[in-house]
């Protein structure tokens, strides 16, 4: 009797072996195509080109970690609240979508490492003569009204106890500000200000240095149950700062000083 | 004076947008009729207590939200049966049922409209039932019918736009993403407008004509 029930055992066991699905990594291998989540109105992460094709830094990490899993890529596109259904309802197998590591989010999904990181930077009017984010100090600066950098920004001013903090509604209207000299200096993210500067339809201002504020890390992400996957996803952000192509799309898509991944004095 | 930065490379794109929510709206409604039509001739032969559990189902596709059985049949098809199938696939399954389940209505109400004496003398002519649907009820049904077929139709066209959460780059989702790009959101909406009124202007006149010829002979 015993022996029976151990054979039936055994069966069933080996049943649920054979039933126990390939893992996620090796899905899309299988598959020939790795489908990425990417938000395609957060330029320069992510667009549209004059043909309408989705182009940007996210985009081209997309097809890069296709490459390596030698695999075709497909950006499906999802709007940022999008992001996380559209993993979880099967939709994308990978997010490259610019979305910060909280905890909050990493109760449901599985993040890599970050892959990039949105620091704050210091734009100045080249009148004013800042060179760096403490020149700051009694000029005139001003920054879109709500925002974290305009929070920290207000209360860096207020600590000084001098010059004066101007909020502004839209982040056009404080490089426009900027540009005719309204105020001398503001702080915003390293793309959305290298962006503007790019444009040249703000002329005289430039990016003169980082600001000390909290900078904003953004991680891949997948099932978090997937740990195969989530390993190469690791080791794939670390090949991709390792073999200079993190500079390469930095390069390309941002410009200017290369944020560090890595957050000093902490593991990963 | 009038400037605006959209290409003609934009309009083709487009012009895809739109073939995609006429090829949509197509496939829908022909399997939605086809089924619709299953349905209703069923529902007149089976009675109204046999057919409760078919009626009971199509009430649901007719009472949820079309957006809602959009999201949850494509998180079904992912996350439960772990198919992968393409968006255009679910949006066209989807919409085919909420078709059938308003078409189902309109047949049974244009058979019901035939008039009951007009079957039995039928009938009593030796027509066998195929006959009497075939020579008597279709002809006078479509008829009655038609004007609501066309209207549903239309609806499940610009129903349709409905689709983007799925992934079926549409009309209307192509002038999103237009919009994002351009930042010309009335003039862009005014150009996705036209489009629609192109497709659908064709089809409510093709209606309104076979009305027109239907009720003279």
């Amino acid at each position: 009797m015993k022996m029976i029930t151990l054979a039936a055992a055994l069966v069933a066991a080996t049943g649920f072996a054979g039933t126990a699905q390939a893992d996620k990594l090796d899905d899309i291998i299988a598959s020939g195509t790795l489908r990425c989540a990417v938000v395609l109105d957060f330029p320069p992460m992510g667009m549209r080109d004059a043909n309408n094709e989705p182009i940007g830094f996210d985009v081209d990490y997309c097809n890069d970690l296709a490459k390596a899993l030698g695999v075709k890529a497909e950006i499906v596109e999802t709007p940022f609240p999008e992001r996380i259904p559209a993993l979880m309802s099967g939709r994308v197998d990978v997010g490259v979508a610019s979305t910060s590591d909280t905890l909050e989010r990493a109760k449901t999904v599985g993040f890599s490492v970050p892959y990039f990181a949105f620091e704050m930077a210091v734009t100045a009017n080249e009148k004013s003569g800042i060179k760096s984010f403490d020149d700051m100090k009694g000029h005139t600066v001003g920054a879109t009204a709500g925002t974290f950098e305009a929070i920290a920004l207000e209360k860096q001013v207020q600590e000084w106890g001098t010059g004066e903090f101007r909020p502004y509604q839209t982040q056009a209207d404080v490089f426009l500000a900027l540009s005719q000299g309204q105020i001398d200096a503001t702080v915003s993210t390293s793309t959305v200000a290298m962006a503007n500067v790019k444009t040249g339809n703000f002329p005289g201002i430039s990016v003169v240095g980082k600001a000390p504020f909290d900078t904003d890390y953004v991680a891949l992400f997948t099932n978090r149950d997937e740990y195969g996957l989530i390993n190469y996803l690791n080791l794939f952000v670390n090949q991709q700062v390792r073999t200079g192509r993190y500079a390469d799309l930095y390069e390309k898509w941002v410009g200017g000083a290369l944020p560090s991944l890595t957050v000093p004095n902490a593991y990963r | 004076m009038f400037h605006t930065a959209l290409t003609s490379a934009d309009l083709i794109f487009l012009a895809k947008g739109a073939g995609m929510t006429i090829l949509v709206t197509a496939i829908s409604v022909f399997i939605g009729t086809l089924l619709g039509i299953v349905f209703g001739v069923l529902r007149g032969q089976l009675g109204p207590i046999w057919f409760a559990p078919v009626t009971f189902v199509l009430d649901i596709f007719r009472s949820v939200p079309l957006l809602i059985q959009l999201v949850l049949a494509n998180a079904f098809v992912g996350m439960v049966l772990r198919l992968h199938i393409s968006g255009l696939t679910v949006a066209c399954m989807v919409l085919s049922l909420y078709t059938a389940a308003y078409c189902t209505e309109i047949v049974r109400g244009g058979i019901h409209a035939v008039p009951a004496t007009t079957r039995r003398a039928a009938r009593s002519l030796g027509m066998s039932w195929l006959q009497d649907m075939r020579y008597i009820v279709l002809p006078l049904a479509t008829r009655i019918a038609l004007p609501s077929w066309i209207g549903l139709a239309l609806g499940v066209m610009k129903d349709s736009a409905l689709v983007y959460v799925v992934q079926v780059t549409e009309l209307l989702k192509s002038t999103q993403i237009l919009i994002t790009r351009l930042q010309e959101p009335l003039f862009l909406l005014l150009i996705c407008g036209a489009f629609y009124f192109i497709i659908s202007f064709p089809l409510a006149r093709f209606g309104g004509y076979l009305e027109k010829r239907w009720s003279n002979d």
